[in-house]
């Protein structure tokens, strides 16, 4: 099974973790146009390629972000949200 | 034929093993296998082919004599030639018409002109008559039989953890394996073979062991050194991602976890293809090797061997020093090196003759035997009459786990096989896997990777060791020789001949992956393990391309077929019970499941019908007091300076403006502004709040506020206590009279109004307390720690006595709750509900700064509505069957909504639901049609909800 | 034995003809190029020929025909869908499909076996009468049934399911399974006869968008002018997409599958779980073919894990507690396109020329023909087909969402 390390509790199974998806900066809702919200919402950078994706570790509910190569599935590196070395 | 005692065999001889085949009682020995058994009592043939049920025997004596497949009792498919014999054994062939010997189906062989390859994809298919030609087709496929009384078998699976792993005990797995440990890795060896020791212990060129490998054996130094872990009779089923890899034997599944994989799973022998090459009799040279050295079973008498490599000259002097003739070597070679064994061969006068080859092999007058062969070279043709053929031309790679593991592969022309090209970060091959064919150098090359996949673990430095390259070519490229007649098999699984390639070519399945699935070559249980190189060298030639640009396919796991048992383990099915659940079942709950949870869906008695039941726990709490256990909805608690702008942002009304000591409705979407959840958010204080979730939402919802929490950095903590407090709703008019019995807080209206939320203690025990109303009724939820919750429900349950109290379970609250018009957020909601269509807008708060769906909701606002949720009622008259949940409403013959909730309310003597419809339907008073599964219509009257108490009076002190 | 087979006997040499015509070289033009050469991609071709005329098409397969997610699908068609839009469009499938094999002279295996959707909870029942219902309204054959009637079809089941009882079913008589590469094949060799040119081992490396409007296609083996394309690509969608930089909801994620050894006819009907996870059907060799839900996160690759054999199996004995001694001999993965509301997105795009035939997630084998049919339609008239309106990729400007994902969240 893939290893996932949690930046709190180290390399653990993929199985405890839970995969939100690729972080998505949010345009500000009071300027924005419906259509681009409407993307917002709805699309999603769907090629492969090396992304910031919400990952948690279910059991201590830890969300990081992870860096992974969605293509070979490769986890570059994972960090707290905001604390990028 | 048994041979005297052959030193090294694996057999017990002192245990006599009786057991039947096909009718008849047959004795071996413990550490038989069925196959050698079989072969040692002269019992004929082992099997019946696929396709034209052709008699078959041994091939390989390795996992893929696909042909010699049992059933044991209600086991399918067990393999003959490596399955264990076993006392008392009752063993049929699979897959024959009238037994083996006289297998009807064998008519099929007389018609194979009629089969080409594909055959079936050009006729059948009249509409009429397809299904009868399909059950034809289906009786005929297919192997073994299922058993329905087979029990379901649950096992333990292991896990297993090691610096690293080798696959394989031979000669390079064995000496990769010492060379780890001795650099101090902790390493595990494994092997699918009853004992280690690989071809070292059976290809022998006919005396003992080798001189080498007895000075100097490797094997017992692995067993003695302390850091090798051997296991025997386990095979590594899969490579997976990060060095997972399972193992299979001894009935358990392991799962280890390595730093790095020695790949040492050497190669497939691999037949040749010529007339008749499948008769019983012909078989691999490395078969009838370890028919010999494990098994003490002399496979034939008098013998042609067919080479093309001095291992063939090795199979020779085993044979013939075990009492076969040696009927002639023939060696595809026009001229070879004179190895070593070439030269013992000959010096023991047996014939060899350079650049032949068998042209075809002839079956006895039964066709169950081979009596010669038709052998041609130099021009000349002559038959040499023989009772069994070795096949030795070539070899290829086990490469199963290294494609799995992301090897790149490619064709090495010196030896005319596929090697690992790349190999992916930690992942070694040594040995033949790797093209490396003589024992001393598969050694060596077992010493290299070995040390280099210690050093890939972190435990020494790889060493360098230059491994040298092969004298000869162990494999020829093209052992394949046509006939008019067909019959020279390429795949004996599924019986595909030369000619069925030829014409899966010329119909335009050119390419490998075409040709396999036109073909279906390498599909069969032993996937392609001695049909896809010979396959692939016929596409190259056919098509004018080398081996490399053909490439192979795609090797997935698993190596060798693993049983469903190993792989499901035990069985893991968790649910979550509440802390009340031994009350709930003491009083004879009906048990449902809510998302993970058992909840009572009511309580059983004796002399009542469900039905019954569920009414008078609903007129209970109408009346007089009832009690349900709701522990399993989402317990959460926000604490910090900014708790309230959390809930702010995530739900859709307001909750900075809520009182200390209050509760109020919550309603949370998503981002699409789809409705998602709902509970209750009550604040105990300034800066801390204690709220609920939908029982299915609670784990979900947590998750993603605290997602949102990290993300937006509010100073303020989320707690998940949803399994550590029990909770239970005490609800009815005569709920605060028995209450007050239990606690000393002030329940007067204006001490602990409607909504309001208290912190006090009840039967001793610390509680929360939340005056709800969801049902409609005067109550009371009460919050405790899950450990006191079983004291609580028997204090209130021994106070209510006096009450009548009774408890009640899911179905008289979804009852008690529709009356009063309350929705339930999944079953009154679907995945594209938003606020608007279920009349939520009073709870919407568009005019706060942000919250999640908010935007999504401006955008949806503003466009017309599709539907809307109502309530409906039907005549108090009405006596016919009535409608059903998801039962559509009709409008001029198309759909206009569906029925969310319907229930009959005892209440107000009538059916009463929610229903959404088109809006032009939405009107009250509008008669609205549903359509019933018989297709008759039920007319429907939309009603205002609430229908229960519309002006919520039950909530105020009575006058 | 059909008279048939005896011209295979009566000729010295094999009979049949090349099913797909080698090309050695592309055109420099072609009225249409259709990226992707599976099952979807050639009925496109095939009906662009058959029903408009239009043969001067290329079909640009970057493998080999059918080897995406047709050749790795578990072949499971029905029509027994929840909207409206799908039970249409499904339905229309579902009546292409029982004609196919006469039609393509090809036998697909269409075996009409019977589906049944077991319910395991009151709210998956509920679910089940919905879409029945909304089925009957469209004259599809489907109804609830209980766990007798699941009884009867499959005697052998476990009704108690290991802690998740059936309580009943969503019975759709006219599920089926097929061969399904053949299927590739039989509308491969029709768009061939018709003049189509079927490329394999081509890729497409760039497309050649001016003002709006599609110009050509650039490939591995040169470039070609069209004014017209067809995106029909499963699992690579967005790649491609991203050429043309138009956004989707797409996301890819792997779905896997695996087989038993073969085994004689135990199981007629095709049985689907979706609190256990399960599709499992027999197919005519015999193999079980088994699948379960989607790979929980997003990835480019067929690999396999362990955990998804683990899980499926478990689940399988729970139902079919007898099979512990049945062996998985192989699993296998494809990549699936998957939209936030199941439902896939088809027709026109912003811009001109460039169809799009994508969000095909796990529901895209059984849609081959009618997608075929109505991707044709809509090239050839350059107007939307009626059966695809719900379909547009505008509806996620418009929140218009189509409610698939309760039907399909684990029905193949």
């Amino acid at each position: 099974m893939k290893i996932m390390t949690c930046p709190f509790n180290g390399p653990r199974p993929v199985s405890e973790f839970f995969y939100w998806g690729e972080i998505r900066p949010m345009p500000d809702p009071a300027t924005c146009s419906d259509e681009s919200w409407a993307d917002y919402i709805f699309n999603r950078n769907g090629a492969p390629g090396v992304k910031q994706e919400w990952w948690c570790h279910i059991a201590s509910n830890t969300w990081f972000i992870a860096e992974r190569n969605t293509e070979k599935d490769l986890v570059l590196r994972t960090y707290l949200f905001e604390e990028e070395l | 034929m048994r041979l005297p005692p052959v030193p090294g065999e694996w057999l017990d001889r002192s245990v006599d093993v009786s057991f039947s085949f096909e009718g008849k009682t047959y004795r071996g020995h413990a550490g038989d296998t069925i196959s050698s058994a079989l072969l040692a009592a002269d019992a004929g043939i082992l099997g019946r082919s696929f396709k034209y049920h052709r008699p078959r025997s041994v091939l390989s004596m390795a996992n893929h004599d696909v042909n010699a497949v049992c059933q044991w009792g209600d086991r399918p498919n067990v393999r003959a030639d490596v399955t264990r014999l076993q006392a008392g054994m009752d063993l049929a062939a699979v897959n024959t018409f009238g037994g083996l010997k006289s297998d009807k189906a064998s008519v099929l062989g007389s018609l194979s002109r009629f089969l080409p390859v594909g055959f079936y994809y050009k006729s059948f298919h009249t509409k009429r008559l397809f299904p009868m030609w399909e059950r034809l087709f289906r009786t005929l496929t297919g192997l073994g039989k299922v058993s329905f009384n087979t029990p379901h078998i649950r096992t333990a699976k292991r896990y297993g953890f090691c610096d690293v792993l080798v696959i394989g005990a031979g000669p390079s797995g064995l000496a990769a394996a010492l060379a780890a440990a001795e650099q101090g890795a902790e390493v595990v060896v494994v092997d699918e073979n009853a004992r280690a020791g690989g071809s070292g212990g059976y290809v022998r060129g006919g005396f003992g062991p080798q001189a080498e490998q007895l000075a100097d054996d490797p094997l017992t130094r692995v067993l003695a050194h302390p850091g090798v872990r051997l296991m025997t009779e386990t095979y590594a089923a899969g490579y997976y991602a990060d060095h997972w890899v399972a193992l299979v034997g001894g009935d358990v599944l392991t799962k280890m976890r390595t730093k790095s994989v020695v790949v040492a799973s050497g190669a497939y022998e691999q037949p040749a293809v010529f007339r008749n090459n499948d008769l019983p009799g012909i078989m691999l040279a490395s078969a009838a090797q370890r028919l010999i050295y494990r098994y003490a079973v002399r496979p034939m008498q008098q013998a042609v061997v067919l080479t093309a490599n001095q291992d063939g000259y090795r199979a020779a002097l085993d044979l013939a020093a075990h009492g076969v003739e040696i009927v002639a070597v023939l060696d595809l070679r026009l001229s070879s090196t004179a190895s070593e064994p070439e030269l013992a061969v000959k010096a023991r006068g047996i014939p060899v003759l350079p650049g032949h080859h068998i042209v075809e092999a002839l079956p006895g007058a039964n066709g169950k035997s081979v009596v010669g062969a038709i052998v041609a070279g130099r021009g000349k043709m002559r038959t040499l009459a023989c009772d069994g053929i070795l096949m030795s031309i070539g070899w290829a790679p086990a490469a199963n786990l290294l494609y799995q593991a992301g090897t790149r592969m490619r064709y090495e022309q010196s030896l005319e096989q596929f090697v690992p090209d790349t190999l992916p970060p930690g992942v070694f091959a040594c040995g033949r896997v790797n093209g490396v064919h003589t024992l001393s150098a598969r050694r060596l090359d077992g010493q290299r990777a070995g040390s280099a996949a210690a050093a890939h673990a972190g435990f020494g430095d790889a060493r360098v060791i230059t491994v040298p390259a092969e004298m000869e070519c162990p494999t020829h490229p093209w052992p394949i020789v046509a006939h008019p007649k067909g019959k020279n098999f390429v795949d004996f699984d599924e019986d595909l001949q030369l000619k069925d390639f030829e014409n899966a070519v010329q119909e335009g399945f050119d390419n490998i992956e075409l040709l396999k699935r036109f073909s279906t070559v390498g599909m069969g249980p032993s996937q392609g393990k001695h049909s896809n190189m010979n396959a692939l060298r016929i596409l190259a030639r056919l098509t004018g391309r080398e081996p490399q640009q053909v490439g192979t396919t795609t090797a997935r796991p698993f190596f060798h077929p693993v049983p469903m048992s190993l792989l499901g383990g035990r069985g893991f099915s968790p649910e979550r019970r509440t802390p009340l659940h031994a009350r709930h079942e003491a009083l004879g709950a009906q048990w449902m499941m809510a998302s993970v949870w058992q909840r009572p869906e009511h309580y059983r008695l004796t002399d009542k019908d469900r039905q019954q039941c569920i009414r008078e726990e609903a007129m209970a709490v109408r009346q007089n007091v009832g009690l349900i256990d709701v522990g399993t909805l989402g317990k959460l608690e926000v604490i910090g300076p900014q708790a309230a702008e959390l809930l702010e942002r995530v739900y859709i009304s307001k909750y900075a403006n809520l009182k200390v000591g209050m509760t109020r409705y919550a309603v949370m979407c998503d981002e699409s502004g789809v409705v998602i959840d709902d509970g209750v958010v009550g604040r105990l204080a300034e800066d801390h709040f204690y709220f609920t979730t939908t029982t299915s939402g609670a784990a979900t919802i947590y998750r993603e506020l605290s997602r949102l929490n990290t993300m937006w950095r509010l100073d303020c903590g989320i707690v998940n206590h949803t399994g550590a407090f029990a909770a239970v709703n005490l609800a009815g008019p005569k709920s605060r009279a028995l209450l007050s019995r239990l606690t000393s807080l002030d329940l007067s209206a204006t001490a602990f109004p409607y909504l309001a939320l208290r912190e006090g203690v009840v039967a001793g025990i610390p509680a929360r307390l939340m005056r709800v109303g969801f049902v409609g009724e005067w109550g009371y939820e009460i919050h405790v720690p899950a450990n006191q919750g079983a004291t609580l429900w028997d204090a209130l349950m021994a106070a209510g006595k006096a009450f009548a109290l009774r408890p009640f379970g899911v179905e008289a609250q979804r009852l008690l709750r529709l009356e009063k018009g309350h929705i339930i957020i999944g079953q009154d909601t679907d995945g594209l509900t938003n606020p608007f269509d279920v009349g939520l807008e009073w709870a919407l708060k568009m005019d706060k700064p942000f919250f999640v769906g908010q935007r999504s909701l401006h955008v949806i606002g503003r466009q017309p509505r599709k539907q809307k949720l109502v309530g409906f009622v039907l005549d108090a008259q009405f006596n016919g069957s009535a409608p059903q949940e998801c039962h559509l409403v009709i409008d001029c013959g198309e759909i206009a909504g569906r029925v969310t909730s319907i229930a009959w309310s005892p209440t107000l003597g009538c059916h009463i639901g929610l229903a959404f419809v088109r809006p032009e339907l939405a009107e009250t008073g509008t008669a609205i049609a549903i359509r019933l599964t018989d297709r008759s219509t039920v007319s429907a009257t939309v009603a205002r909800t609430p229908f229960y108490d519309p002006d919520n009076l039950k909530q105020k002190e009575p006058a | 034995m059909p008279w048939r087979l005896l011209r295979f006997a009566t000729t010295k040499k094999h009979p049949e003809p090349r099913m797909f015509t080698e090309h050695a070289e592309l055109k420099p033009s072609y009225d249409v190029v259709i990226i992707g050469g599976g099952g979807h991609g050639l009925a496109a071709a095939y009906y662009l020929g058959r029903d408009h005329g239009i043969t001067n098409v290329a079909v640009l397969e970057k493998g080999y025909i059918g080897g995406g997610n047709t050749g790795r699908n578990t072949t499971i068609i029905r029509s027994n869908y929840l909207t409206p839009e799908g039970v249409k469009f499904y339905d229309e499938s579902v009546n292409l499909w029982q004609d196919l094999s006469q039609e393509f002279d090809l036998n697909l295996f269409y075996a009409n076996r019977g589906h049944f959707t077991l319910a395991h909870t009151d709210s998956a029942l509920r679910t089940m009468r919905w879409r029945a219902e909304v089925n009957k309204h469209y004259g599809v054959d489907s109804e609830v049934v209980g766990p007798d009637f699941v009884k009867r079809a499959a005697p052998m089941i476990n009704l108690s399911c290991g802690h998740a009882p059936i309580l009943g079913a969503l019975y759709h008589a006219p599920g089926s399974i097929a061969r399904h590469d053949a299927v590739a094949w039989g509308y491969g060799r029709g768009a061939d006869m018709r003049g189509a040119e079927i490329h394999q081992q081509t890729e497409v490396l760039g497309i050649d968008v001016r003002g709006g409007k599609v110009c050509g296609v650039q490939t591995s083996r040169g470039y070609i002018a069209t004014d017209k394309v067809l995106c029909a690509v499963a699992g690579f969608t967005p790649r491609i997409l991203d050429m043309v930089d138009i956004k989707t909801p797409i996301t890819i994620h792997p779905l896997q599958a695996m087989v038993s050894e073969p085994l004689k006819p135990w199981l007629d009907p095709i049985l689907v779980s979706g609190s256990l996870h399960i599709y499992v059907s027999q197919s005519a060799r015999g193999e079980l073919v088994m699948g379960a839900s989607l790979d929980p996160y997003e990835l480019h690759s067929t690999r396999s894990t362990l955990d998804f054999v683990e899980g499926l199996s478990a689940h399988m004995l729970d139902m079919f507690p007898f099979l512990s001694h049945v062996k998985v001999m192989r699993q296998w993965a494809g990549m699936a396109d998957m939209t936030p509301d199941f439902a896939p997105i088809m027709g026109k795009t912003p811009i001109e020329g460039f169809y799009l035939d994508a969000g095909w997630g796990t529901w895209g084998f059984k849609a081959t023909p009618v997608c075929g049919k109505t991707m044709a339609h809509t090239i050839a008239t350059d107007t939307p087909h009626p059966l695809i309106n719900g379909f547009s990729l505008d509806r996620f400007r418009n929140y218009s969402l189509t409610g698939e994902k309760g039907a399909a969240s684990v029905g193949h």
